[in-house]
């Protein structure tokens, strides 16, 4: 007997001869995998580093740390005055400026008194000496003299005395007092007076200034380094674009501080020449060699740029929504800005010596700064006031598109929880179906003497190659074609800088390690459960848990709806499995299609929404003559606003503090019975599930103070996080005047409170434009989204319908050999499982938008604000039209299946 | 060598039983025998008799209710599953009625499946010689008619060179002339090979060409014989 060499494992080779017999199933395994780690790898990695860009480019492109801007161009020394970050002497410098003015009128002043008076003796004695003179005169004449002669003769020697003697007497008598005592005495004593009185002006004014800017407290130097940024603001046109109007700012040449990156072209290097915002440049269609013209003053587009202080184009920092279609930021040479003929703004940026370590930091820093800063510019000599300030942390300009970038990765992270889930729900299903299909095999190989380790590798093999394949192709395409249209999302929303794709640890993690070992985790413990049973059950293709019951009786339908019917009962566990599906796809089409109808409703709805049209802000409520600011507005209502924090482990969440009057026409609360009992607004409410007698803290965002209250009542009001409480209530926790007051709440527009005035208007239009944006922003990711959802659904559908048919391959040759033509079987099995797919729309549909109801409650908490999610009619038609259309492809996939299905099948050997 | 020495499967005292209470079945009820080593077996009965049950059990891929099985010396029932899987690595050959290839593997691959799990598997293009299917060896299982299809299986069985090969129904798929090539081959590789063979079938005929002939009815032996003068594979009619 000869023996031969041991070969080695032939099931290695069937491995690949498995992945080319079921292609059809991997490969929809593989492009599932392939869209899930693509997709959103794709996202996280475009975030990711988008993100360090942005970070790193504060330091690249030398941001500020903030900026304030001028009523003019302020001194060198105003400059290093600021510099130094020191405050200044306010008072000293008052008085001593003061005195100074007054020490001159104080002198005149005694001067004139004494001049008086030494003029009022001169002449008094002048007249005695003359009246005597006369008199005598008169007596030695012995004339008796009429009184009108007299007084003839008197008037007559008095005014020759007086002409001839009394300036000169004036003048000597002057010299004496000049010297004398008394006259330095009264200098002295009205010089104190006019300081006294100096004093508590001073006083006045300095403690209403300190007061309002918190100079007093403590306070420690903050050193800046100050830099020009002087820019002009214009109308923009577009040479080629007659109707397009917009407004462009344009900085004269930045080589210090805010530097930019320049997308494409080159910098300005001529007065003619100019480099705008890129995002601006693609929404308004200027294209580099156009010509714009900022005011009357034409330039040549010769670069587009990202500059780091206008990631997102605010015009103003109190703008509720940024604008770059209409709003432009450009940069010329200094000669070119020369040619601008708009004013000049004196804005200036600053960077502080040294850097805070973080946002509570920062703020403490800007605040200390700003100290500085008003008490500098105060005590300047010519008038100088300061327009504007706005702290980087405090910039949406800076801030808006990160913030926005971070709220995207936890959608994102959502998406994928579901993903995931959808994937293990798709590998158990697979693997299950396939340790069935194979019953014969294992059971052979099994009864051969094949360990179950063996057996387990080997099966194990097939998903584990298709995985690797997708996690690579998935991967090159998450860092390629789809963060690519990430990026472009992005690019179309924000002016970006450019930026460098970098390795995302977090995303190859969550992306493809975690669906990696999620399947061979499920693969595992299925193949494991399953090699369990002995194998003369493989053998017998006796692989359930529970064996058949008797036969249920059916009604007396017609033969193929009881037909039906038993084809249903008997693939019940597959139909159960298919409910499941479906429930996944409906819930993820619930976000894909529940987060834009979202946003409309709330787009929508927001005018309804808000208390009333208006909401002006003022700066403060008093005037400058200390007058409480008044409109003449009927429905004018005033109120208080104010944040604070609710912080929770994942998010600070900014919740807006209302104080409003007794009775008011806009926010109808009851004054709670006690003083910590608060009304919260149904967002508040819903967001943190707070209801009424439950306790909350709020905190100052950058203080160490706490307030604890209890909801006395939840408002309805879904617009914003907030909590309401009476005005003098508010003005009594915040120490505030008791008639003080942020600003009026209107339904009529408010004309007569001067503009100086008013920090922020807030009407429905603004409201709506954060929604409008969220919706452009997220809008088109959903829309692809919605596509992804469809492909999902088609190839669930795929997998699913595909082991229906395939158990009851031999059924339906049989049925075939019997004379049932294709249609009349499709009929029969196709119908079936059409009727099901149908049901389970309906109620997945239900199920995924209570599931989704749960996922957005958590992914809100991760965020700022709170939308209720909202899915209108319209959706659920959406949704249920996508999985219909995935299902009609897959039916007539699952058509041509049957019609292949050879009728030799019912005959071959059967178990 | 004595009968005492050539004793190689014991069985004492068998019972085997399905279900419970009511619907409780006695399939074995106390089967003793003995087969020795090299023996050609063929277990007889009609259906339902219990005799692919006590095949099973003697493949270690069933279990016993009661009784005792010795192979080799060995205590079968005393066994893990793993002793039983490495047992029926080591000495067992199965052969089933549905041959059981696996579809995506060629003739050669499919007897590698086997050879793979011995030291010393016999040498494959041998084989494929004895088992006339040295020119199709590289056919998928589907291109192979029903008789070729079990050669291959037995070849897969035998191929590890096992000390029992179990045949349930070899030729319960096939049809009169077919069959007896199979049961030819089998006769084959029994002389050639020297395993010992156990064959279940309800083919009376069969018996006429075995060492040793056991009757099973209602879970109980009714004949155990050992035959001395039996006919070659190719003599028998049916």
């Amino acid at each position: 007997m000869e023996t031969g060499k041991r070969p080695k494992n032939p099931l290695h080779k069937r491995v690949w001869r498995d992945l080319l017999r079921d292609w059809k199933r991997y490969l929809m395994i593989f492009l599932m995998l392939v869209v899930t780690i693509g997709f959103v790898s794709g996202m996280f990695v475009a975030n990711h580093s988008m993100m360090s860009s942005l970070n790193e480019n504060a330091t690249k492109f030398h941001r500020e740390d903030g900026h304030f801007e001028l009523s003019r161009i302020a001194e060198p020394e105003i400059i290093s005055a600021i510099e130094s970050g020191k405050k200044a002497d306010m008072v000293s410098i008052f008085r001593s400026r003061a005195y100074d003015e007054a020490e001159d009128e104080i002198e005149k002043a005694v001067r004139d008194a004494i001049e008086e008076k030494v003029r009022e003796q001169v002449k008094s004695g002048i007249t005695e000496t003359v009246t005597e003179t006369v008199d005598q005169q008169i007596r030695i004449s012995g004339e008796k003299l009429p009184d009108e002669m007299r007084q003839t003769m008197l008037d007559e020697a008095l005014r020759t005395a007086m002409d001839e003697n009394y300036e000169d007497a004036v003048q000597e008598a002057l010299e004496q007092a000049w010297d004398s005592e008394e006259y330095k005495d009264a200098l002295s004593e009205a010089t104190d007076e006019a300081h006294k009185e100096i004093d508590e002006k001073i006083d006045e004014e300095y403690t209403e200034i300190a007061q309002r800017y918190e100079l007093d407290q403590s306070f420690d130097p903050v050193p800046v380094n100050v830099y020009e940024l002087f820019y002009k603001n214009a109308d923009e046109h577009i040479a080629e674009k007659d109707p397009y109007k917009g407004k462009i700012r344009v900085y004269s040449e930045r080589s210090e501080v805010d530097l930019y990156d320049l997308l494409s072209g080159r910098a300005p290097e001529n007065e003619h020449e100019i480099i705008i915002d890129r995002m601006h440049a693609d929404n308004a269609g200027i294209r580099i060699g156009d010509t714009v013209k900022a005011g009357s003053t034409e330039f040549e587009v010769v670069g587009l740029a990202s500059f780091t202080d206008y990631i997102t184009l605010y015009e103003n920092n109190t703008d509720t929504m940024f604008d770059a279609l209409t709003f432009d930021v450009g940069m010329v040479t200094d000669e070119g800005f020369e040619r601008i003929s708009t004013s000049l703004h004196a804005n200036y940026a600053f960077t502080y010596k040294e850097k805070p370590a973080d946002v509570s930091a920062e703020k403490t820093l800007s605040d200390h700064f700003l100290k500085a800063l008003i008490t500098q510019t105060a005590v300047s000599e010519k008038t100088l006031e300061i327009k504007d300030y706005v702290p980087a942390y405090a910039n949406n300009a800076i801030n808006f598109a990160a913030d926005d970038l971070g709220s995207d990765m936890a959608m994102g992270g959502v998406l994928l929880y579901i993903l995931t889930a959808v994937l293990a729900f798709i590998f158990a299903v697979s693997i299950s179906s396939m340790l069935e299909k194979e019953a014969s095999v294992i059971g052979t190989l099994r009864a051969s003497g094949y360990t179950k380790g063996e057996l387990l590798r080997y099966y194990m093999s097939a998903p584990l190659l298709v995985v690797i394949l997708a996690a690579i192709v998935g991967n090159v395409l998450g860092y390629t074609v789809f963060k690519e249209v990430i990026v472009g999302m992005y690019y179309n929303s924000y002016s970006l800088p450019s930026y460098e794709t970098l390795w995302t640890p977090e995303a190859f993690i969550r992306t493809t390690v975690v669906p990696f070992v999620l399947m061979l985790l499920i693969n595992f413990i299925v193949i494991v459960r399953k090699l369990r049973l002995s194998p003369l059950r493989f053998l017998r293709h006796d692989l359930k848990k529970t064996h058949r019951k008797k036969a249920i009786r059916l009604p007396r339908w017609s033969f193929f709806r009881r037909f039906r019917l038993r084809v249903f009962l008997q693939n019940l566990p597959n139909y159960l499995m298919l409910f499941i599906g479906i429930t996944f796809v409906m819930l993820l089409l619930s976000m894909a299609v529940g987060m834009p109808s979202t946003l409309s409703y709330y787009q929508e709805r927001m005018p309804d929404m808000m208390f009333a049209k208006e909401q002006v802000i003022l700066s403060d409520y008093l005037d400058e003559d200390g007058g409480i600011i008044k409109t003449k507005a009927d429905s004018a209502e005033p109120f208080s606003i104010s944040s604070l924090e609710y912080r929770t482990e994942k998010y600070n969440e900014e919740i807006s503090v209302y104080g409003i009057v007794e009775n008011s026409r806009y926010i109808d609360i009851t004054v709670p019975e006690h003083d910590d009992e608060m009304w919260i607004s149904t967002a508040f409410s819903a967001k943190y599930h707070l209801n009424t007698g439950d306790s909350f803290t709020l905190s100052e965002k950058y203080e160490n103070k706490q307030y604890t209250w209890k909801v006395a009542g939840v408002y309805t009001y879904d617009a914003a996080l907030a909590v309401f409480m009476p005005n003098d209530r508010f003005n009594e926790i915040f120490e505030r005047d008791a008639e003080a007051f942020s600003g009026y709440l209107s339904d009529e527009t408010i004309t007569d409170i001067d503009e100086k005035s008013i920090v922020k208007r807030i009407t429905a239009d603004d409201m709506v434009k954060i929604a409008k944006q969220l919706d452009h922003s997220m809008g088109s990711y959903m829309l692809y989204f919605q596509y992804v959802c469809m492909i999902v659904a088609a190839i669930i559908l795929y997998l699913l319908t595909k082991i229906i048919i395939e158990k009851n391959e031999r059924p339906i040759a049989m049925v075939k050999i019997l004379g049932y033509e294709d249609g009349e079987i499709s009929r029969l099995y196709l119908i079936t499982t059409a009727v099901v797919v149908i049901i389970s729309e309906f109620a997945a549909m239900a199920l995924g938008y209570l599931l989704m109801k749960i996922f957005w409650g958590i992914m809100m908490r991760t965020l700022g604000g709170y939308f209720a999610f909202i899915m209108k009619p319209e959706g659920f038609i959406r949704e249920f039209v996508l999985v219909t259309a995935a299902y009609l492809v897959i039916t007539v996939f699952d058509f041509i299946r049957i019609k292949h299905i050879p009728k030799v099948l019912a005959l071959k050997n059967a178990e | 060598m004595s009968e005492a020495e050539r004793l190689f499967l014991e069985v004492r005292g068998l019972k085997k039983s399905f279900g419970s209470g009511d619907t409780r079945q006695d399939v074995l009820r106390g089967l003793d025998f003995s087969v020795s080593k090299g023996e050609f077996c063929v277990l007889l009965g009609p259906s339902g008799s219990g005799k692919s049950t006590l095949l099973n059990i003697l493949g270690g891929i069933d279990s016993a209710d009661a009784g005792e099985i010795l192979i080799n010396g060995d205590k079968l029932e005393d066994m893990n599953e793993k002793s039983l899987t490495r047992y029926r690595r080591k000495h067992l050959g199965y052969v089933f009625q549905s041959y059981n290839l696996i579809p995506n593997l060629n003739v050669k691959e499919n007897i590698e499946t086997g050879a793979y799990l011995s030291d010393q598997p016999l040498d494959i293009d041998e084989l494929l010689k004895t088992l006339g299917l040295f020119e199709h060896r590289y056919k998928l299982p589907n291109q192979l008619s029903g008789g070729q299809q079990q050669r291959v299986s037995i070849g897969r069985a035998i191929v590890k060179n096992p000390d029992i090969l179990l045949c349930d129904e070899p030729t319960g798929a096939l049809d009169y002339t077919t069959s007896k090539e199979i049961l030819q081959l089998i006769e084959e590789v029994n002389r050639k090979y020297s395993n010992t063979i156990i064959m279940v079938t309800h083919n009376e005929a069969i018996r006429l060409m075995a060492d040793h002939v056991i009757k099973l009815r209602d879970g109980k032996i009714r004949h155990d014989d050992r035959i001395t003068k039996k006919i070659s594979a190719a003599e028998l009619e049916w």
